[in-house]
């Protein structure tokens, strides 16, 4: 039984004499739970009209063109009574995270709605940080979006976040130095290292690959592609237990670390986010890049690039044996429902309009992320407007192990150890029993996965 | 008489010269490097071998910077906060240093270390707290829910230091001051504060920059851009996968002048220390 | 050398003798509490409940909700899942090294230049204001030019070692090159405040001392050792105490340049603290791993300070 402290309210001098006097501490608790009967809103709000706040950090664009405020611009035009006030968000996503926490759990009623990364479903859910927006919204809502999303979405037997738009693993590729060596777009994993390895002794690039290698998040997301592409998992489907301690994830990580002694890639991978892995790229150094939608349109700019008009796009290749395409790996942002917010009704209209067509069309049409929405992604016009979103539809999708609320543990466990051996101071076997033990830990852990 | 003294121990001094060279060079070159990152275009910062001049040059990332990505407001922000704080802090720290450094209170030596021990507590684990006070006093978006914590956690330093140095200052001085009739806040106003100088120079230059540079509390408490500081705007440069180094960096650049002109302005602070150091000689 | 050690007495013998209270120490007490109260009083306003929850969080089982914080009871099992994991140890040993380390260093140069700068005559105002820009530059911004400076790729660092023949090695790639990396960038930046701390005491010592010295025919080196230093003595255990108090709280660093790796290798007790809180909401241990670092910090505060054989608050009995 929990000892959650009764629901009362104290006056600002009340408390800042118990503040004062320190003894007061636990007393002001209080003022956390001011409605301690759950985590769902008591009064899901039937107005139409008012002020919602939405926190989201920056997705494209700026300005009058910044994405956020072209998509509540539209959004204030078809819906009048309306107003949906911004607050900008850091871009790094770990600092949300706790940000949100910190406000959320503090009892603030804003933001109403935050855009959120597609792997806090569980950890949100648990910690009843986000609404459930199936208890709110009908089956045939969550039936419009791409498969698989929802499934990422979902917390035992809930879904808390409403896919905004999706992200994922591709493979950029000089077109030019291709052609010029007759060379096709490579299929397999082995394929691409030997067509690197031709390309570097040309000297046509210095590096063969680059990719994101350094010990964070980003390095989990990159080897679940290979593990996946191996035939392995990280945990079995419960999340009860780490599956790590496979033959298939040490052929996987192995491979990673091959990368590296070879040559294809450069030792500095191992401190690769996707900014200095764009950049190796973009300068004309690389070959071939492994990054998120996004790379694309950078590559593909003056400013920012040198190899304007060079590049290509394919799916990710998948070792030799497995049919083609390789997996990517599913990115993303998804729109929760702050469980303290006043404006219950005003928060799912402004939800269930990012998820419709007109809204997904913004994204996709006008900033070329990937939407969610299964039609207007599947549309024509949307295939034809951008190399990417072309091939979207061919790519083969694999989430990371976020269904349970100790995933960030897991990931830790999995980008330290395979980090270890990209940098050569651990042996793929004796990584991967090491993260199998340390993600069996996480899971079995109730209060979050510990340190 | 400075010069005369000074013959004794040049040798030293010569024999440290060449480290403080090479300690200035280390110090600037980074600089340098920022300086001439923030007139790179994306594209030539991520070139190899790096460039040692800015060909071409570029100043669009200070227009990116202020235009868009309204730097001014933040920048306005973090000058509110920081001098209103840092003004607080030197008000009662210098009072609170003082009474410390010169009174015989009782119990002393356990407030100063309780003082230590605040001052030592991480701030990521009063974070969360500190953000229920502050939203049940209704100070969430407001420049005071900045300028409280901030002069709060930066006292007890700014109390050490300063007390620090109205230990050293002869006690002769103000016993002198106390005969002639004046209250004790004339004779610390006008006999021991000007003798404390350079540590007001310093406490003030120490808590100028904690509150410049401070991240987690203005990022938790302050969520409205009109309210956001420095560093947290900075954060929101870019977006998820995109970095923007040489707008960030034109934005540092922005963001270091402050402290360089404040520096220039109190530099006769810690100069003219010298120059009563060898009157009291 | 009789006339300098009066002198050297004079300073550190600045109390009135020890003895009964009379009427004028007791006025005079009374207004140094007069004096202190304000600060005191904000200070208490601000960090007393943050603090007081914090270390009851440390040992209570913490659920976190968006209902707030539920402490079910008294544990003491945070702490010892701090004991039992290698991290935390691991966290433990690098912090300290880590700051034994970079504040040696810092110290060492920082007296140099602050002995640098007092000698300076002309060009001081604008010297000062060049060494207190590292310091007055955001973390976070400070870590982001060392990442750009040692990128693997790309970095000034990896083609000068590259132009003089030392190939191009990855800092950030291997434990010893990102801490070593990591020292450096921390020392850039703060041993510059530590030069300035370090003047401010030293344009205070009396002058009479030097003249005394010198016309006992002491060297430059012996007037240096044995009587600027000692001099010096609570001024250089200010700045000790003030960069051990933040090099332990080392966070902002780490978390941008190396995210605390490769590996754990570079995971301070902020960083452990900070990823058990925000990144898992495991804010039981977080809060465990906070209190720990607090208590630690404190000792080593308290045992500089012994080193350098402050005594604080007993001037003035």
């Amino acid at each position: 039984m929990s000892r959650r402290f009764a629901p009362r309210r104290l006056s600002g001098p009340t408390l800042r004499l118990a503040a004062l006097a320190g003894a007061g501490a636990l007393a002001i608790a209080a003022c956390s739970s001011s409605s301690a009967s759950g985590n769902s809103p008591t009064n899901t709000g039937s107005s139409t009209s008012g002020t919602i706040v939405w926190w989201a950090s920056p997705i494209a664009g700026s300005g009058p063109t910044d994405t956020r405020t072209v998509l509540i611009n539209a959004f204030e035009k078809q819906y009048p009574k309306i107003h949906v006030k911004l607050e900008n968000a850091s871009t790094n996503t770990d600092t949300n995270r706790a940000t949100l926490a910190t406000q959320i759990s503090g009892g603030s009623s804003t933001p109403d709605v935050f855009m959120g990364d597609v792997i806090w479903p569980a950890q949100f859910g648990a910690h009843q940080l986000a609404v459930p927006l199936s208890k709110y919204l009908p089956k045939s809502f969550f039936a419009q979006f791409a498969p698989g999303l929802v499934q990422g979405a979902t917390y035992k037997g809930q879904v808390y976040g409403s896919p905004l738009f999706e992200d994922q693993g591709f493979l950029y590729y000089r077109k030019d130095l291709l052609a010029k060596d007759h060379l096709p777009v490579p299929k397999t994993w082995e394929q691409l290292m030997s067509e690197a390895k031709t390309m570097q002794k040309k000297g046509q690039v210095k590096y063969g690959f680059v990719w994101e290698g350094d010990s964070y998040e980003g390095l989990t997301c990159d080897f679940m592609e290979y593990l996946t592409d191996a035939g392995g998992t990280v945990t079995n489907p419960g999340f009860t237990k780490g599956t790590l301690n496979s033959p298939a994830a040490i052929k996987a990580v192995t491979f990673m670390r091959k990368l590296i002694t070879s040559g294809v890639s450069p030792s500095a991978v191992t401190t690769f986010q996707e900014p200095q892995a764009m950049d190796a790229f973009a300068s004309g150094q690389a070959a071939f890049l492994r990054n998120w939608d996004y790379a694309y349109s950078y590559a593909n700019t003056p400013s920012t690039s040198k190899v304007v008009g060079k590049v290509g796009v394919a799916p990710l290749p998948t070792f030799a044996g497995q049919s083609y395409p390789g997996y990517s790996n599913i990115g993303g942002w998804n729109m929760y429902i702050n469980p303290h917010s006043k404006h219950l009704s005003l928060d799912l209209t402004f939800i269930k309009w990012l998820a419709s067509p007109a809204a997904q069309r913004i994204l996709a049409l006008k900033y070329s992320e990937i939407p969610t929405n299964e039609s207007v992604r599947t549309s024509p016009a949307v295939i034809k407007s951008n190399a990417v979103l072309a091939i979207v539809p061919q790519t083969r999708l694999v989430p990371r192990p976020a269904g349970t609320p100790n995933y960030p543990a897991v990931s830790t466990a999995i980008y330290q150890n395979v980090n270890a051996v990209l940098a050569g101071s651990a042996s793929p076997s004796s990584a991967m029993s090491s993260a199998n033990s340390q993600v069996n830990s996480a899971l079995s852990s109730s209060s979050g996965g510990g340190l | 008489m400075r010069t005369r003294k000074r013959t004794g121990w040049r040798r030293i001094v010569n024999g440290v010269n060449i480290a403080g060279l090479i300690s200035v060079l280390f110090i600037a070159l980074p600089l340098y490097w920022m300086t001439i990152g923030s007139f790179e275009t994306p594209a030539n910062l991520a070139s190899s071998p790096p460039q040692w001049f800015p060909v071409p040059g570029t100043t669009a990332n200070y227009s990116t910077a202020f235009s868009q990505y309204h730097f001014w407001i933040f920048f306005r922000n973090s000058l509110i906060v920081t001098i209103i704080a840092t003004a607080l802090v030197l008000a009662l720290g210098t009072l609170a240093g003082y009474a410390l450094g010169r009174t015989p209170m009782r119990g002393k030596f356990s407030l100063l270390v309780v003082l230590l021990m605040i001052s030592v507590f991480p701030e990521i684990a009063i974070i969360a707290p500190l953000y229920l006070l502050m939203r049940e006093i209704g100070w969430l978006n407001s420049y005071q829910a900045l300028i409280l914590p901030y002069t709060a956690f930066n006292l007890p330093f700014a109390i050490w230091i300063l007390r620090n140095y109205f230990l050293g200052i002869p006690k002769e001085m103000e016993e002198t001051g106390r005969i002639d009739g004046a209250g004790p806040l004339r004779t610390m106003w006008s006999i021991v504060l000007p003798q404390a100088l350079p540590g007001l120079f310093t406490a003030g230059i120490f808590c100028f920059t904690a509150c410049w540079t401070e991240f987690l509390m203005a990022l938790t408490f302050n969520a409205q851009t009109n309210f956001q500081t420095i560093p947290v705007g900075i954060a929101t440069f870019g977006t998820q996968d995109i970095t923007p180094f040489p707008t960030i960096f034109a934005a540092s650049v922005v963001a270091v002048i402050p402290i360089g002109i404040l520096v220039f302005i109190f530099r006769k602070f810690v100069i003219s220390g010298l120059t009563s150091g060898a009157v009291k000689g | 050398m009789a006339a300098i050690s009066t002198t050297a007495e004079r300073t550190t013998a600045a109390a009135p003798p020890r003895g009964r209270r009379d009427a004028n120490t007791k006025k005079l007490a009374r207004i140094g509490w007069g004096f202190s109260a304000p600060a005191l009083l904000v200070i208490a306003a601000v960090t007393i409940f943050p603090i007081v929850y914090s270390v009851i969080m440390s040992v209570s089982n913490v659920q976190l909700s968006g209902n707030g914080f539920a402490l079910n009871g008294i544990t003491g099992g945070n702490y010892s899942v701090l004991v039992h994991a290698a991290v935390w140890r691991y966290a433990v040993i690098f912090t300290i090294v880590y700051t034994l380390i970079t504040v040696i260093v810092e110290l060492v140069i920082g007296t140099c230049i602050a002995l640098v700068l007092e000698r300076l005559t002309a060009g001081r105002g604008w010297l000062m204001a060049l060494l207190l820009i590292p310091w007055s530059m955001i973390t976070v911004i400070n870590a982001e030019l060392y990442g750009y400076i040692y990128n693997g790729t790309y970095g000034v660092y990896q083609y000068l070692t590259g132009l003089v023949g030392l190939g191009h090695p990855v800092i950030l790639g291997t434990p010893t090159g990102a801490i070593a990396g990591m020292m450096v960038a921390d020392i850039w930046k703060t041993t510059p405040f530590v030069a300035i701390i370090v003047l401010a005491g030293l344009v205070m010592l009396p002058g009479d001392v030097y003249e005394a010295a010198e016309m006992d025919g002491a060297s430059g080196w012996t007037t240096f050792w044995r009587i600027t230093l000692p001099l010096l003595r609570p001024t250089i255990a200010l700045a000790v105490m003030f960069r051990v108090l933040q090099a332990f709280g080392l966070f902002d660093l780490p978390y941008v340049l190396t995210g605390g790796g490769p590996g754990y290798s570079t995971n301070s007790l902020a960083i452990l603290g900070y990823f058990a809180m925000f990144k898992n909401l495991d804010f039981g241990p977080g809060a465990a791993v906070a209190t720990s670092t607090a208590a630690l910090v404190l000792l080593g505060c308290l045992a500089s300070l012994r080193v350098f054989r402050v005594q604080v608050g007993k001037e003035n009995a």
